[in-house]
Formats: C-alpha cells, structure tokens, sequence
C-alpha cells in the first residue's frame, strides 16, 4: 500500500515509469472489473486507458493519498457508465443510471474433491447467482478486488450501511441455511429479498 | 501475522487474502491447515468459508504480460496524440505574444552568427565531425542507453516491436516508448537493424555524419568514432541515407539503397560512394555476419531446428519444452521480420497457447505442444 502512494506521489510530478508500472500493476484488474460491466471487450481496454490518459494529461489536479486501486476501478465503472449512457447499443432498458453485473459465479471444479462437496458448492452456487447484480457486484468487489466496505460504498455511491447491507444480505441467508434448519426453498426467496 | 483468532464470520476470512491463496491456490503461508484443526469451532468456519469460496469463481481474462506491454505502449500514444492537440491551441494563443520578442532576438542572433563563423573558420575540418553525445544530448524524448561491452553481440528489442543486434564495442540509445511521428534511434559502432513496417512513422538512425531513413526494413550500419568511413549496407527492403543537418544543412543529397547494395561515406572528405554489388567489396565480404547469411525461409523443417537458428543470427538462448515440440514442424518465412516478430510468429504456428518472453539475451517459450 505504501508503495502505492509513493508511486503516486511520483506520477504526479511527472515520473513517467511510475506511470508505467501502476498501470502494469492494475490492468488487468480493471480489465477483468470492466468485462462484468460491459460485454464488449474493446471498449472496455478503450476505456481504462483513456482513464490511464486522462490521470497521466491531469495529473497537476489528481487528489493526494488516494488509495490507487478504488480509485482506478471507480474511475473505471463511471467511464463505462457514461459510455452506456452515450451508446445506446448498450441500452438494453430505458434506465440509463444503472451498470449491470454481467458476471454469473462459476465453481472451481478443480478443488471440488467429493460429492458432499459438490452438491453443496452447487446449492451454494445457484444461490449467490440469483443474488439482484449489485449484490453480486458487491461480492465481487470485496472478495475478488479486495475493496474495503468504505470503498465500496464510493464506488456504487452508496451509503457506508447500504454498501453494507449489499454485502451481508446475501451472504445472511447462506449462513442460516448451514446451521441446518430452514428449508431450501424459503432460503433462496430470502435471498433475493 | 494478522489477528485470525478474533475471525467469528465467514466474511472474515473471505476478506483474508493469505486465506484465498490456500484454498484457491493452495499456497499456505500462514500455516491455516494447522491453525484450523486447532480447533472444531474454527474447523466450521473455515470449512463454510472454503466452500462459498469455491461457489464463487469468476471469469478471469487470460492477459498475457505482452497484452498489458501493448496496451500500455496504445496508452501513450494516445495521451501523445491529445497533447499534440492541445499544443496546437496553445501555439496560436503563444504566437501573438511572441512577435514583439522576434525583432529584438534576430539581431542578438545575427551577432552570435558572426563571431563564431569568424572564430571557426580555419578549423573547419573538426567542425565537420558529429559525435554520438553530440547528437544523444540534441535529443529530449528521454533516452536509454543500451551498451555492449561484452565480446558477443547483443540484442536490443524497442517498443516498436523493432529488433536491433548490437555488436561488441557498440552503443544504442532509444526512447523508451517510441510516441510522436518519428522513431529516432542513435548509434556509435555496429547494428543489424530489423524495423517493423510502420509508413505513417518512419524510422531514423543518426550514426556519425549521417543519417539513414526507413519505413520498414532490414539493413547492417558501422560507424565507429574512430574510423574513416561509415557503411550502411541493406539486405531488405528500401533505404535512404543522407547526411546529418548539423554538418552540411546545405547539401540534401539522399542517396536510395536496396537489398544487397551498400554505402560507403568517407568522413574526411565528405564523400558518398555507392556499392552495388556488394560481392565484389573485400571488406564488406569479410565483415558479414551470421545474421545476414542464415536463410529464415522453413518448408517443413522441426520447430527446433528453427529455434536453433535463431539462437544462432541472434546469439540468445532459448528454453522451451524440447519433447513436446519434437514432432512439430512448420512452414513459414520469416525474413525480414524483427525478432519479436518472429517469435511471435511461430508461437501462433504452434498454437496451443504458445506464449514467449524475453529477457536480455534469454527467452524462454511455453507451450503445451502443436496442434
């Protein structure tokens, strides 16, 4: 983290291999973010380097401490969001303020080893892709990009409960669901409450 | 070691990066195998933890570290391409103030012209001399400087995708990212110069007193401080060689070479001659390299045996798994392409998510075999 900010510090004054190396560090990441956003691929890699541009050719205004990672990522989402808005062959609804998650949660059927396991990672599965998107999105973020609730609360502009409620709701009915009593179908209609 | 003993939610540990690795990647740092049998309590958790885990994979997009270099290398041509632009605002606010300075300069200038025209005239022969600092100082892209001071040739790769083998005693300097409409490279000693294709920014290299420019080529330049003449000599492709603007601005004389014909410029007096049969110069025969002798064009030759090549021209090692390429082979001509270019080619031959990576005089090829 403290790298981070000392690479910052340095881009803003102009050292172009600090540049170079924080955008080697978070491209694919922000690729990876962008592709739950946005099914297509080149406007998203058009989109985070024109974020990249944009902090290189503004870098005299860029904030100071800035945690470098939420910060590209949320640059990221408005820069597709404000695509959306503008291209309507993105616009699948009349709504234009909300992003999709496009991401369904796969297994890693890799590590599944025996049945027990594969039977409830399945059911585990199923429930956390009928999560609403920005649950998921939420899930995404912590767990994936290793946001802190803080952040991600900015980044969906929400407030810090509601980014937390994003996190547990789902994640609440799971547990229940594992201390063996409620059965299966009232735990999925829970889940989506 | 991070406070895990206080853990009481799922999320808790989700949230533990070192907990992601062991499960995901069973890398197991922190020793959580033994921590968890510690206790059953925790032993629940971590299992419930594990799972939702695994019920959470997502789509992960397969960049290579090329993929990331390329899109890095797009990233500053388009912030050049933006500043270009607003530059050009700038100039014509800048214009007007700048007139009421231009009278004033021009007879400060005219003065200085005098002086030193006076001071320099009888020692006009130094004057006719470019060195490589000169010319690397005249520069303001933000050089890099690669020397060979070794006894073996060197390969240089540049952002362009261009390939530069610099022999012993040799020094390139290059920007590290090429922006701008010109790619201008400067060199002291011997390159074998590869230039991927590339009309809309044509590629120069300042060597001495002269100055050789192309779109899309290979071609072999010697210029040593120390030496009388300079020679360019092309095996590919189209060339053209003039002389530097800080010794003769006046003389424009530009002189087109093509494949197997070479230049020889006497420093001393100033003089181009053209060689167009390049067997019959001694000293060209007696100077060529592996490089330019080997043949790159394969018909159903074994993927080692091309690799061997390469190793050879380029004086590099190349790893890559020998028993699951033994039986590939391939058809493909790569003359005239630049190293990168080259490997890269036969990785996309191979197919299989052939990948390479280079570094220094070492590469290294993955593959999981041919197609």
């Amino acid at each position: 983290m403290l790298d981070d900010f000392i690479l910052w510090n340095n881009l803003k004054n102009g050292d172009e291999k600090s540049f170079s190396f924080l955008f080697e560090k978070y491209y694919k990441d922000l690729i990876n973010y962008g592709n739950s956003l946005c099914p297509f691929s080149e406007k998203v890699q058009d989109c985070i380097q024109d974020v990249f541009a944009d902090i290189w050719l503004y870098r005299n205004s860029l904030q100071d401490n800035v945690i470098v990672k939420a910060y590209l990522l949320s640059s990221v989402r408005k820069r597709i969001a404000r695509l959306h808005e503008r291209d309507h062959v993105f616009r699948k609804t009349t709504s234009t303020d909300v992003l999709e998650f496009l991401f369904d949660f796969s297994i890693e059927n890799d590590l599944v080893e025996d049945e027990i396991t594969a039977e409830r990672v399945l059911y585990l599965n199923k429930l956390l892709n009928d999560l609403p998107g920005r649950q998921k999105e939420a899930l995404y973020l912590r767990y994936h990009q290793g946001l802190s609730v803080d952040q991600i609360a900015d980044l969906l502009d929400v407030n810090y409960q509601s980014a937390n409620n994003l996190l547990h709701r789902g994640l609440l009915s799971l547990r229940k669901e594992w201390k063996g009593s409620i059965p299966l179908l009232i735990l999925i209609s829970a889940g989506v409450l | 070691m991070r406070k895990r003993n206080n853990y009481i939610e799922i999320e808790d540990f989700l949230a533990d990066e070192s907990f992601q690795l062991w499960i995901l990647s069973k890398i197991d740092e922190q020793g959580w195998e033994e921590w968890t049998l510690e206790n059953l309590e925790r032993a629940k958790l971590v299992e419930d933890a594990r799972l939702l885990l695994l019920a959470m994979k997502v789509p992960n997009s397969k960049l290579t570290s090329n993929d990331v270099h390329e899109a890095l290398k797009e990233t500053w041509q388009k912030i050049e391409q933006r500043e270009l632009l607003s530059q050009k605002t700038f100039k014509i606010k800048k214009q007007r103030t700048q007139r009421y300075w231009i009278s004033g300069i021009a007879a400060a200038v005219l003065a200085g012209v005098f002086s030193t025209w006076f001071f320099k005239s009888d020692v006009l022969p130094q004057d006719n001399v470019v060195t490589y600092k000169e010319l690397v100082e005249e520069n303001n892209e933000g050089l890099v400087e690669q020397t060979n001071n070794t006894e073996k040739s060197q390969i240089v790769t540049l952002s362009d995708g261009s390939s530069v083998l610099l022999q012993p005693n040799s020094k390139l300097s290059y920007p590290k990212i090429f922006t701008g409409n010109e790619r201008k490279v400067y060199l002291s000693g011997e390159g074998f110069f590869e230039i991927s294709k590339n009309p809309k920014k044509p590629f120069f290299v300042y060597a001495n007193e002269i100055v050789t420019r192309v779109v899309g080529t290979s071609f072999r330049i010697k210029a040593f401080p120390d030496q009388q003449n300079v020679e360019v000599l092309v095996r590919t492709g189209k060339v053209r060689v003039r002389s530097n603007d800080l010794v003769r601005a006046d003389k424009t004389e530009e002189i087109v070479l093509l494949p197997n014909q070479a230049l020889r410029f006497t420093r001393k007096d100033f003089v181009f001659s053209k060689i167009t049969n390049i067997t019959e110069d001694p000293i060209l025969v007696n100077s060529v390299r592996n490089i330019e002798q080997l043949s790159f064009e394969f018909t159903d030759i074994p993927v080692a045996q091309i690799l061997e090549t390469i190793e050879q021209a380029y004086v590099v090692e190349i790893d890559y798994p020998k028993d699951k390429l033994k039986e590939c082979r391939l058809t493909t001509s790569l003359s005239d392409q630049p190293l990168a270019e080259k490997l890269k080619i036969i990785c996309k031959s191979i197919g299989n998510d052939s990948n390479y990576e280079m570094n220094g005089n070492q590469i290294v090829i993955t593959t999981s075999g041919c197609n």
